[in-house]
């Protein structure tokens, strides 16, 4: 622009030299003291306005008039006028063109809606539900002499916790090195196969839960006549955790800048040295972002625990015996229908639900004092 | 190196030197253990797909050998007779039913979702949603199927009542008993909150990446806000999109506990008539019938993981070579 600009008046200079002032003031020309598109427009505004209170009350109006049931009255009153109204606003604002952008809009806040809706009553049961059967004792003791109906005063999940941490543990001490190495051998080496690796690595996230657990089953279980216990549980833990490790590993790693790593080589270090001592502290906080992320995706898996562990009512350490987790424990009290029995399997569900909240800030904390975080999006090309 | 130049001054007619071989391979020890343990961490990912495959089909063989095709297609599970009739047709389908019904719910609110969170929010409204939507995809499933079972049910069971009601002379809202529990419907509803967030953040992450100069010269050349989305944006973003909802369906395909809990399993088997209280889900039949298995039947289970794992594996496989090719930035 400012070349053209200055080619420009080079040209004019040539030909006219009265001219040149005119191209030059172009680019000066005085910002308007009232930006246009910052000026209120108060019909604009009460349209707007309009637009999106009246059919919300009128629709509440006539479905208290009526006593219309609120799901039909949603649909089939609130949203038609919505939109009707919607559109009048647009195309009465922005012309014909408003009327498409309208519908868009209604459409987006609805169904966006929708899911804050579903999803905010999923967490509000859990946290008002689970808060009932909350206390010290609820968390610290176990589930020993406790029947369905026994009152809340007594027993708790204290075992499950215990368990659960031990054997996502125990996962995770041998899961987080191999996703990372496999993350190393995605982004730090050129060999041939990596696209496949990669493919099939993201493939095994889908991997059904149940089947981990079957596969487990079959193969030592039924296959070497091992009994139930925890740590065949955390073997059935690490397949559903791999691709979460491996996929974030591999992500922090790929945001290490390569200027790094090849001033590294070119010191003259090992390949494996330049990984330990500039890749790996560079990429550390999304390493351990990946360990957590990892660790929050095996916390509540049921399946492959009720098929490998069987659950358990005493506290124990033991992980070759079986053992309580807390995902069992929310399903072998959601099976009895007893009031009590539900409480205690809302008091857990918090419980897990508090665990992958603490992971999930923990990985945010990290992540975001570090060097590999994820930058806000960046402009390709 | 020194001495080619000097060759090559002195005498500039002779036959150029030999090109010196470069290698990037690792030369020394340490640096081929650093690498071979990558190389035998990323085969192990593989070994570990494999072993899965060979175990489960190493159990079922006999069944699958006893049942022959019908174990797939036929619709009924009796281990009362001498010989045991396994069949999962009905559970398989019903799998499918409701991980389109899920898919089906789940699209269009994702995308509005991911829409509203990358285009239209105020950067800190978006900020905390992109948090929420993702603390959500990693909420257990068991969590879900709680408040599935207590919370979400009566209030499905209420739309799908009204459903039925209102339209109940097509039919897929047909119901034959007016019992509301149970249905494809409500484990439908119940699949597409957890898929929601899965396809919600593919859907974000590729909008996030868009190159805004398209879209900006969308608007500029006189384009409204929904020309942009619909003749621009999607058309972009349709690639991963699909590999997105591929992901949930591979999910939805595997979802097991909160299935378990909100659907009723019936042999008897249900082609789309998704507001009558039986439907099936191969994962949940796996997880209800393990307990009390007689020898024959966990082999029909194992045969069932088996059936289910490939299906999920092959979706997951197209959804993940999709997604990776329309995230070319990821490479």
């Amino acid at each position: 622009m400012t070349n053209d600009a200055k080619n420009l008046s080079d040209e004019n200079a040539t030909v006219n030299p009265a001219t040149l002032a005119a191209p030059l003031e172009m680019g000066a020309l005085p910002r308007p003291a009232v930006e246009p598109w910052k000026v209120p427009n108060p019909t604009r505004t009460t349209k707007v306005a309009l637009a999106s209170t009246i059919p919300g009350l009128l629709a509440i109006a006539l479905t208290l008039l009526f006593s219309i049931d609120p799901a039909v009255a949603m649909i089939l009153l609130f949203l038609p006028l919505q939109i009707i109204a919607s559109i009048w606003a647009g195309r009465n604002i922005y012309g014909k063109k408003g009327q498409s952008d309208a519908l868009l809009v209604i459409f987006t806040v609805f169904f966006s809606t929708f899911v804050g809706v579903l999803l905010v009553s999923l967490i509000w049961s859990v946290v008002v539900q689970g808060l009932k059967a909350m206390s010290w004792q609820f968390i610290s003791q176990n589930n020993i002499y406790i029947t369905p109906t026994t009152s809340l005063e007594y027993g708790g999940v204290g075992h499950a916790v215990l368990g659960t941490l031990m054997m996502v543990g125990l996962s995770t001490l041998v899961t987080v090195p191999l996703g990372i190495m496999v993350a190393v051998y995605l982004t730090e080496t050129r060999e041939k196969p990596r696209g496949a690796v990669r493919t099939l690595v993201q493939a095994m996230s889908g991997l059904p839960s149940v089947v981990a657990g079957l596969f487990v089953y079959s193969a030592l279980i039924v296959g070497l006549g091992l009994g139930y216990a925890g740590w065949l549980g955390s073997l059935a833990l690490i397949p559903l955790m791999l691709p979460t490790v491996a996929r974030v590993a591999e992500e922090s790693l790929r945001l290490v800048p390569q200027e790094l790593r090849n001033g590294a080589l070119a010191l003259g270090a090992p390949a494996y040295r330049a990984f330990l001592q500039v890749t790996l502290p560079a990429a550390r906080s999304g390493l351990i972002t990946a360990m957590i992320l990892g660790v929050a995706r095996v916390i509540g898996e049921t399946a492959p625990l009720i098929l490998t562990v069987n659950n358990t009512n005493s506290t124990t350490v033991d992980i070759s015996q079986p053992m309580a987790a807390l995902p069992t424990y929310i399903f072998q009290f959601i099976a009895n229908s007893y009031d009590t029995s539900v409480q205690r399997a809302w008091g857990a569900a918090l419980v897990v639900l508090i665990l992958v909240t603490v992971l999930f800030t923990l990985a945010r904390l990290v992540s975001r004092t570090n060097v590999t975080a994820k930058k806000p999006s960046k402009k390709r090309k | 190196m020194t001495r080619t130049i000097g060759i090559m001054s002195e005498a500039p007619t002779s036959a150029p030197p030999s090109r010196r071989k470069l290698s990037t391979k690792p030369h020394s020890v340490a640096d081929r253990v650093f690498y071979g343990l990558a190389r035998s961490a990323a085969y192990g990912a593989i070994v570990i797909v494999g072993l899965i495959l060979v175990f489960l089909l190493m159990r079922s063989s006999s069944t699958f050998a006893e049942q022959g095709v019908g174990f797939v297609f036929g619709s009924e599970w009796s281990t009362a007779g001498k010989k045991p009739v396994l069949q999962i047709g009905p559970m398989l389908w019903g799998s499918m039913l409701v991980a389109i019904i899920g898919v089906i719910f789940a699209v269009p609110m994702s995308i509005a979702t991911a829409y509203f969170i990358e285009f239209m929010a105020p950067k800190r409204i978006a900020k905390i949603a992109t948090v929420i939507v993702d603390l959500l995809a990693a909420i257990p499933s068991i969590v879900v199927g709680l408040w599935g079972v207590m919370v979400f049910t009566p209030v499905a069971g209420h739309w799908a009542e009204l459903l039925n009601g209102g339209l109940g002379w097509i039919p897929i809202f047909g119901s034959s008993t007016h019992n509301f529990q149970g249905t494809p419907f409500t484990a439908g509803w119940i699949v597409a909150v957890m898929i929601v967030p899965i396809i919600t953040s593919v859907a974000r992450e590729i909008f996030s990446q868009m190159d805004r100069d398209l879209i900006n010269a969308c608007l500029a050349l006189g384009g409204s806000k929904s020309s942009s989305l619909f003749q621009v944006i999607l058309p972009t973003a349709s690639g991963g999109i699909v590999g997105g909802v591929l992901l949930g369906l591979g999910r939805a395909l595997g979802e097991t506990v909160a299935i378990f809990f909100v659907l009723n399993l019936s042999f008897d088997i249900n082609w789309g008539a998704i507001l009558e209280n039986k439907g099936g889900s191969v994962a949940s039949l796996i997880l209800s019938k393990f307990g009390e298995a007689t020898p024959a039947e966990i082999g029909g289970l194992m045969a069932a993981g088996l059936v289910l794992f490939v299906i999920t594996l092959l979706v997951n496989w197209v959804a993940a070579i999709i997604v990776n090719l329309a995230q070319p930035w990821r490479r």
